[in-house]
């Protein structure tokens, strides 16, 4: 009898030292746990089994044999106690789930978890021997429990810092791209590869807004139905991310679209563009730091997209100044470089073009010794444009003056030229005339010019007659021309808007009335003193201003 | 400047790519490129072999996530293989293996295709 109590005691023994040498041979708690509650089960022949860990003052359910899963979702939510198995609600809990006994286990009087047995096979109670037992078990396996679980806890750690680690370097990495890229798809496919690695999505769109007008720059979602649902949600004014609960009450059709998280993009705190994401591969939500991590990115992308939008910009203004030299040219090329000249008449002319160059053309074409002609022309618009249509005008007169037609079918036939070979919206206003030596007399027609004026002593004869502007329609009112009779100290004054229209620091314009008046009070000198005279009178009154149209005048003295 | 390269094989119907040196937002588009021309040529099914890949960032990983929903489309795939366990940590920190087959060794993963 004795000799058989010995030998379960020694058998004990050398189960307990077994069970001892294997879960500390392990620091897998995994491993640890099974082998805990199978040592367990074997002893008492119990079907059923749970052990539960502490993990952040609560007591966790780690692992279990033998009760359904519907069961194991009962169990209920423990405080790290000291007398963590006296709970009520773990006792109720053991009753639906037909669990006899628990014991906890400790570590330096600290409870650290719990083991729960269901009742034996032979369904004998549990003695107070077993619960002895069962309480030197788990006495063997606290440390080897309570090691693992250090051991599991440092690993945790050393994965979010790794992972912080990650996020850190992949930032620098990218600001360094960022900053040395100078193509804006490059960016883009940058950020969006960062993003999609980052956070295993597959879906996104990045859209930049041009003055709050949105532009996608790169999507996988229904382009169409996103630009529309942009716009009406007026997701450039989003200050913050919105996410999936957001979106879900807010805009539910985004969701519906696919989109889970929306990220803005911002400069000196406007909102110039936004990410939107889909979802993350293994339903997994965006958490606070993964959107500061976006948030980021999307930032450090921002800044390099508006420096390549400013480097273009500055490029079209350097490309459209060069435009203008251009232009210049070709208007210095075709305006006359010497004005012909005459015993009866003393002529001169100016153009001062402005910094945009505008379409202001004038020509004195000698025909034979006792006539020449006198143009002067203001095309709408300005630069490269209205050069090339002053340089189609500049062809037409060339080749019409020495045809003899009569001026006013002339002009005509200029206005259905023009008329045919002008795009939409742009028209001349025209007149010209020629001068016959012999007779003396002036025949014109204007064509919508500011009138030319004869000044004669005190008198003015402004020039009117003659018909619509060229290039807006063709002839169908056919011009009417007239011949004036030219007296001795007669002064011929043309110019173009950029002299009456010419404006001072106040806007105020030069106006018709102030060019008569020094006009008139010039008229006794040459027609070079006049010219001049009205130059700086136009420049004392824009003083301080810059000229923003060309200056065009000639001026005509009959001898 | 960090090098990468990459050099693609034909296996009967599998391409498999080699990856070599530092896979960065740098150098992802090589290996985009790689991507682009093999789905242009309808090849789907395709091995990547990282044993000489010496490390790879977030933006090298984001390649992969580009491509994989089209791939898969056309009923192909992209396998992992051979990976160190530096560079595994990686994908595995981000979570790609949820998303994507990771093979010890080439024979494996072309295995796997030709069992499917």
């Amino acid at each position: 009898m004795l000799e058989a109590k010995n030998l379960k005691v020694k058998r004990n023994l050398t189960a307990l030292i077994d069970f001892s040498r294997i879960i500390n041979s392990s620091i897998d708690l995994d491993f640890i746990l099974n082998n805990v509650l199978l040592t367990c089960l074997g002893k008492f022949l119990a079907t059923r089994g749970l052990i539960a860990l502490k993990e952040k003052n609560k007591i966790v359910l780690k692992s279990s044999k033998g009760i359904t899963t519907e069961l194991l979702q009962e169990f209920p939510e423990l405080e790290a106690t000291r007398d963590c198995i006296d709970d009520p609600k773990l006792n109720s809990f053991m009753h639906i789930a037909n669990l006899k006994v628990v014991e906890k286990i400790s570590s330096s009087d600290d409870c650290i978890g719990l083991v729960c047995l269901g009742e034996k096979l032979n369904k004998s109670e549990y003695t107070e021997d077993d619960v002895e037992f069962l309480g030197t078990i788990l006495n063997i396996s606290a440390t080897a429990v309570q090691n693992s679980m250090v051991i599991n806890e440092l690993r945790n750690v050393n994965r979010q810092l790794d992972s912080r680690v990650q996020r850190l370097s992949s930032l620098f990495e990218l600001s360094k791209e960022f900053g040395s890229f100078a193509e804006s798809y490059r960016v883009v496919k940058l950020l969006v590869f960062s993003i999609l690695g980052q956070f295993l999505v597959q879906k996104y769109a990045i859209i930049l807004f041009e003055n709050d007008v949105p532009d996608i720059l790169d999507s996988k979602f229904d382009n169409e139905k996103l630009l529309q649902l942009i716009k009406r949600y007026e997701l450039h004014k989003t200050p913050d991310s919105i996410k999936k609960d957001f979106l879900k009450v807010n805009h539910n059709e985004l969701l519906e679209l696919g989109v889970e998280l929306i990220v803005p993009m911002q400069l000196q705190n406007k909102t110039r563009g936004i990410i939107l994401l889909g979802s993350r591969a293994g339903n997994r939500d965006f958490f606070n730091s993964d959107i500061e991590y976006i948030y980021s990115v999307g930032n450090l992308a921002i800044i390099s997209l508006e420096n390549n939008r400013l480097f273009l910009e500055a490029l079209e203004k350097q490309k459209m100044e060069e435009d203008l030299l251009i232009a210049r040219d070709i208007q210095r090329n075709l305006l006359p470089q010497t004005l012909p000249e005459y015993d009866k008449y003393d002529i001169a002319a100016l153009n001062v073009s402005s910094k945009q160059v505008g379409g202001d053309y004038y020509d004195v074409i000698p025909i034979v010794d006792e006539k020449f002609y006198i143009a002067i022309a203001d095309v709408s618009g300005k630069g490269v444009p209205a050069s090339l249509m002053m340089a189609n005008i500049q062809a037409f007169l060339q080749v019409i003056c020495q045809q003899g037609m009569k001026i006013d079918e002339a002009t005509a036939m200029i206005n259905d030229l023009v008329t045919g070979n002008t795009s939409e919206g742009r028209f001349i206003t025209f007149f010209w005339g020629y001068i016959n030596n012999k007779t003396n007399t002036l025949t014109y027609v204007n064509a919508g010019h500011n009138p030319p004026y004869i000044l004669r002593g005190d008198k003015v004869i402004k020039l009117t007659k003659g018909g619509i502007i060229l290039g807006v329609v063709k002839t169908f009112t056919p011009y009417i021309f007239e011949e004036v009779e030219l007296k001795k100290d007669d002064v011929i004054l043309l110019y173009t808007d950029g002299v009456s229209e010419a404006l001072n620091l106040e806007f105020q314009e030069y106006s018709e009335e102030r060019l008569e008046r020094i006009a008139k009070s010039l008229v006794k000198n040459s027609a070079g003193e006049i010219l001049n005279g009205i130059k700086e009178d136009v420049q004392i009154f824009t003083q301080g201003n810059t000229q923003s149209d060309d200056i065009t005048m000639i001026v005509i003295k009959v001898r | 400047m960090a090098e990468f390269s990459t050099s693609v094989r034909e296996n009967g119907d599998i391409s498999i790519i080699n990856l070599k040196g530092f896979l960065d937002a740098h150098t992802a588009p090589t290996l985009e490129s790689n991507f682009t021309q093999l789905i242009n040529d309808s090849k789907f099914k395709i091995v990547v072999n990282f044993e000489n890949l010496a490390y790879i960032s977030s933006a090298g990983l984001g390649v992969f996530m580009a491509y994989i929903e089209s791939i898969r489309d056309n009923k192909g795939d992209i396998k992992l293989t051979n990976m160190s366990d530096k560079v595994f940590n990686i994908f595995d920190l981000l979570g790609f293996p949820l998303l994507y087959e990771i093979y010890k060794n080439e024979e494996e993963a072309i295995k796997k295709f030709s069992g499917s």
